[in-house]
Parts: C-alpha cells; structure tokens; sequence
C-alpha cells in the first residue's frame, strides 16, 4: 500500500510518499517509525501524535492501531490542524 | 480591583476629543473576562439607550443598536487580563463594533505591541465614539487624549502612515491606522499595526467613518499580577511547550501548507467555490514558493510560535497566511505565485481584508463569466486582474465602488439570481473551507455570530477528526460545533492565540490556572465553560437586537443545492442543515 504524507510529516520524512507493506494502521506506523527516523517525534508506539491525523483513501479518518489496511489502500498522515 | 485589570475603560468622543473612564466592576470582568467578551459587553452598554454619550441618558433597559458608520456606533479596542504578562502569545487584543459588512456583531484579533502599550494607557478598552471634524489622529499618552489633524496622512499606506507617526510623536508610540480603503470605508477595511491586521468584519471602515486615521498609544500604567511566582512558572512551562511538535506545522512551515492538504481532500474552495480542486495548487505551495522567494521566518510580539513566513519580493517581504492564500490565489483561479504575493501585499498596505477581497472578486469573476457583469477584463486566472481590481476597490473607483460594498451586496445590486453564488454567510465572506466537503465547519458557518468564519469556529478540526463523516453531518455534529465555538470564545476572550490550541491539552483546566495566577480569582474549568456559553450569548444578543432573523443561519443556495463537483458524495442539502442548525439552537437553549 502507499502512504501519502502531507504538511509537517512531509517535512519530517522529506519524501511525498512511500510504499509500505503493512496489515493494520498500527504495524505501518512502527514500519514508518523504523524507515524514516525523522517521523520518531510524531509516532509513539503504535499511535500518532495528537497534532498529526491519519486518512484512508480521503475518506475516514482512522486512529485505532487495530484498523485494518488493504494492498490497494492509500493513508494519509497529515499536520492534524487544519486551520490557518 | 482585581489584579491583571485597571478596572475602567477610557471612553472618547473623536467629535470633541473628550474622554472619560468608565468603571468595569470585578463582576463584569469576571463575567466577560476581556478580548471578545469584554468587548461584546461594552459593545451592547454603549449601545444601551442611557449610555454615556447617549444625549437622553434614562436608565430604561433597551438599546438602540447605532448604524455602524454612524458617529453614534462604538468602536471598542478591548484588551484581557493576559496582556503584558509573560505568557506565550497573549499580546493581543479584539476589535469589537457592528460590522459595516455584516450589520452583526463583529470582533477581529490581533496581536501586536498596540495590546501591550494600549493597555499600559491605564484602561482594559478603548472606546470611541462620535466623529472628528476632520481627518485626525487619536493621541493617548498615559491616559491623556488629544486629536491632531492628519490630513498629511490622507492616503497613506498603512504602514507608512506607521512610520510618519513614529517618526513624528516618538519611537516608544504604537500605532494601529487604516489605511486607503478604511478612509473610503471599504465595508471590509482592516485596522493594521505592525504589519498585522484585525482583519475581518470592516473595523477599518469604522474608524475611517470617525475620520481617525490612526490611534497612536503610549503609557507607563503596568498592572500588578495576583501570584507572579505562579504565573512565570506557568509561563516558562507554556512558552516550553510551545515548542513542541503541537506548533510545529506553524513555525515550520506556516498556515500556507494548509493548501497542498486542503486541496488533496477536495476541499480547496476554487474559482469562487465551482470546485474544491485546483489544478495549478502545487505552484501556491510553500515549498514551491520558496524556491522562487526566500522565506524567513517572524513572530508576533510576546510568541515562541513564529507562525509568520515571509517571502521576499522585490525589495520587501511578504507575509502569507493560507486564507490569503486561497483567497487571492485559487479561489480566484491564480496559480501564478508572484501574482499572489503582489495581491496579498497591495491588500496589506491598502488595509484590506484578504479572505473578503477574494471571495468579492472571485464573485465578480463569475459574474463576468456569467454575462451578469460586464467587465471582460476580469476573468479567473488572471493575476494581473485581481491586482487592478484590488486597486479600484481600495480606491472606490468604477466597479471597485460595488465590489468594496461586499459580495452579498454586490449580488443584491447585480441581482439576477447572483446571490446564489455570492460566497458569503451574512455578509462576511466565505473562508478557506469547502463547506460541502466540511459539514460541521458548514453548521459553523451558518451559525457564526459574525458571518462565516474559521476563528470564531475551528469545526474543520473535527471534520479533520475521526469524530465525525466529514461528507455526512448528523445532529452529533452538532455538539462538537458548540464546543469549538465555545472554546473559541474562550481563547478570544483570555487572549490566547489558537495556535496553541493543541498545545493545552487540559484546556479548561489550564485557562483557569493562568486566569488563577494573574487575577488572583478561584476560578474553575466549570465556571470557564459558563463563561464561554454567556460571551457566546452576548454575541447572539447583539445580533438579536441589531435585526437578526432566523433565516440569516444558512448557506448560500450553491452549497445547498449543487453537490462539489469534484466529490459529488460532498453533498448538503438544505433540509439537512436547516435540522443541523435547529438542533444548535435548541442546545444553545435559544
């Protein structure tokens, strides 16, 4: 599946998007973790910080480990504040 | 007196020049707190028939809500009792009148040293009334008042009408002005002072109708802090974690990656709202920009954010915000970034709001593309058409004379059905969120006490949330439409920036203690939550006392009637939002 990232997890990773195999939201943000150590600050354990959110396929947010990811997937992480 | 709080307000009438303080009592403070919901409080007793100024002086409880260019209509600068404290952002103050745009109740922020060297005249606001018999300057030193002629000054630029005054009445003065537009009465002129702006409503408009061109301040009356070891120690915490990686989106890369993001979800309002995408956004990005500008980094007075990114163009920078961003760029088709920095700083130095410039002439786009305006100059993409239409609206001149009255008046003279797209809610126009794709920042919008907004309600952060569909509001958005409008009043009422809104992770239960240290109050995040509905409420009875009508919480017909045609699921139909707005009144009790 691939990730898009977006504002300041775009600056950390220094990259647009990456393509990541992972079977829940969880297991990809502790591969993420390990492959792009500049994102360590924005993901504790399993779990994103609170100033940055995740999107399936620009449709639902999603923020439970637990949630389940498919191959043809796309996630979104993004600077959660949407305000300017 | 409580601390942190000079308990008065100097009232001044511009037509003589004479002042007077007013006593604030400990319960109204405590009550409305300062900023926005000092200022509504003030906005609604000087509008009280018996007021000072009001020649009848009964004491009977009724108001007589004053049109807002008229010399009767109060302009209200309200301070908080954070100002001048240590704590990270509080330098800033609200701008509380009826909007010349709206007819509503209107309050704009800003920060700057204005806050800190307003406050220092000796008062918590500054309320003026009455018009100067000709073009002037307000001059409060310590508390003193004088008018002195301005003429000189007559077409200035904002921040040349700065740097004369400095260079005239001294350094140590801080000074907010108007600029061009606001001498016009622009309905969406800007009050600026040190390059920041309280922007939205029309408050420029309200101070050109004074004939004030500028408010220069200076004073040496400090205020005392209720547990000053407490309040550094919150402080130093506060300012630490600002920091953190709860800021970072804003000092790193400025509200301007909103567009990149926005546009990715479908919800980039583009040419005047016809869709949420827009193909030439990675041209408006900050990285995209910066390749062309070098961008440095500022920050308003008494912040460890740094939000403001500024890019060089020719030989001054800019500042770029997002929403002017959307504005002047997207929403008017313009993928050309220079264009769109040129436009931002000829609105800066014009003193005009950004978001209400865009969205009229992205209006008047389409008017012309409709064939209802016949302007064939002014068409969406062009950069160099928004510049001259900005020129002719800071000038009043040929169609700038209808497009300075707003988009909603605009349509309301071009007719012919135009107020279907006219990007507004009440009169304000709209900002940088496609309400179709974003329902619980559209309930926000409708139900805005000031016309739709984005500080007044931060809702996109729950669209942004795994709280709700985005795309398929239910009655559960509501409540979290409240919340955000709640805590908004809050922020806007301590004064703390929004920016650190993530930053408070207790947020109730850090307010009280700042409020706690600086005021000396046993102030509880409970009694913080009442506080926030009853500014809220001041705000709705203003408006109920200046005309409002239940119909006016709504949407324009596009939105109500056209799914976004770049995500047809974005769809909100008018009954949906007619029962999401019924059931925020029956919440709010009203």
């Amino acid at each position: 599946m691939y990730v898009e990232f977006l504002g300041i997890p775009r600056e950390r990773a220094g990259l647009a998007e990456l393509q990541v195999e992972a079977g829940t939201l969880g297991q990809l943000l502790g591969a993420l973790a390990e492959r792009c150590p500049a994102l360590g600050e924005l993901i504790t354990d399993d779990r994103l910080h609170p100033s940055i959110a995740a999107n399936l396929n620009g449709d639902a947010f999603v923020s439970d480990p637990a949630t389940p990811l498919a191959d043809d997937d796309r996630l979104l992480i993004l600077s959660a504040d949407a305000g300017g | 007196m409580p601390f942190g709080y000079h308990g008065r307000y100097l009232l001044i009438d511009a037509s003589t020049g004479e002042s007077d303080h007013i006593p604030l009592s400990e319960t109204v403070l405590r009550q409305y707190i300062g900023g926005s919901g000092l200022g509504a409080r003030i906005l609604l007793d000087e509008n009280g028939v018996g007021s000072h100024f009001d020649s009848r002086n009964d004491s009977r409880p009724h108001y007589r809500i004053a049109d807002p260019l008229s010399p009767a209509a109060p302009l209200v600068f309200a301070f908080s009792p954070l100002v001048g404290s240590p704590l990270t952002t509080s330098a800033k103050f609200a701008v509380v009148s009826r909007s010349p745009l709206t007819e509503r109740f209107n309050d704009s922020l800003a920060s700057s040293g204005f806050a800190i060297s307003g406050k220092r005249v000796g008062c918590d606001a500054i309320v003026i009334v009455g018009r100067a018999p000709m073009l002037s300057v307000l001059v409060i030193d310590d508390g003193n008042v004088r008018l002195q002629a301005a003429d000189d000054l007559r077409g200035d630029t904002c921040q040349v009408t700065e740097e004369k005054l400095r260079a005239r009445l001294g350094s140590d003065y801080r000074i907010a002005s108007i600029g061009p537009a606001g001498e016009r009465q622009v309905r969406y002129a800007t009050i600026s002072h040190d390059g920041r702006h309280a922007g939205r409503g029309g408050s420029g408009a309200v101070l050109g109708s004074k004939n004030v061109k500028a408010i220069a301040v200076r004073g040496t009356k400090r205020v005392e802090w209720a547990h000053p070891r407490e309040l550094t120690e919150l402080s130093r915490d506060l300012s630490k974690r600002s920091f953190g990686p709860a800021t970072a989106k804003y000092r790193e890369l400025g509200t301007a990656t909103n567009l990149l993001t926005f546009n990715r979800f479908g919800t980039l309002p583009t040419r005047n709202f016809q869709s949420g995408t827009f193909d030439e956004a990675a041209s408006l990005s900050p990285e995209q920009l910066s390749e062309a500008h070098a961008r440095t980094r500022a920050s308003c007075v008494a912040c460890t954010i740094g939000c403001e990114h500024i890019y060089s163009l020719g030989d001054r920078g800019v500042r770029l915000e997002y929403e002017s961003l959307f504005a002047l760029g997207s929403l008017c088709g313009v993928g050309n970034g220079d264009a769109v920095l040129r436009a931002s700083r000829r609105c800066d130095e014009l003193g005009l709001d950004t978001i209400s410039t865009g969205g009229t002439i992205a209006f008047a786009m389409e008017c012309v593309e409709r064939g209802l305006l016949d302007e064939p100059w002014l068409t969406f993409g062009s950069g160099d058409a928004v510049m001259q239409a900005i020129e002719v609206i800071g000038r009043r001149e040929g169609v700038g004379q209808l497009l300075a009255e707003g988009s909603r008046r605009a349509a309301d003279e071009i007719g012919r059905g135009s107020i279907a797209f006219a990007p507004q809610v009440k009169g304000l126009e709209i900002p940088g969120y496609e309400p179709r794709g974003l329902q619980t920042m559209a309930l926000g919008f409708a139900v805005g006490a000031r016309g739709a907004d984005h500080n007044r309600s931060g809702a996109y952060d729950v669209d942004f949330s795994d709280k709700v569909d985005r795309r398929h509001a239910t009655l559960d958005s509501v409540r979290h439409a409240i919340e955000s409008e709640d805590k908004a009043a809050l922020m806007d009422s301590l004064i703390l920036c929004k920016f650190l809104r993530r930053v408070l992770e207790d947020f109730h239960g850090e307010s009280a203690s700042m409020l706690r240290a600086v005021t000396g109050w046993d102030v509880t995040p409970d009694e913080l939550c009442e506080t926030a509905r009853r500014i809220v409420a001041a705000k709705r009875q203003f408006n109920l006392l200046a005309g409002w009508t239940p119909d006016e919480d709504t949407l324009p017909e596009r939105f109500l009637s056209t799914p976004l045609p770049n995500d047809p699921e974005a769809a909100l139909s008018r009954e949906r939002l007619q029962e999401l707005v019924a059931e925020y009144h029956r919440q709010r009790g009203w």
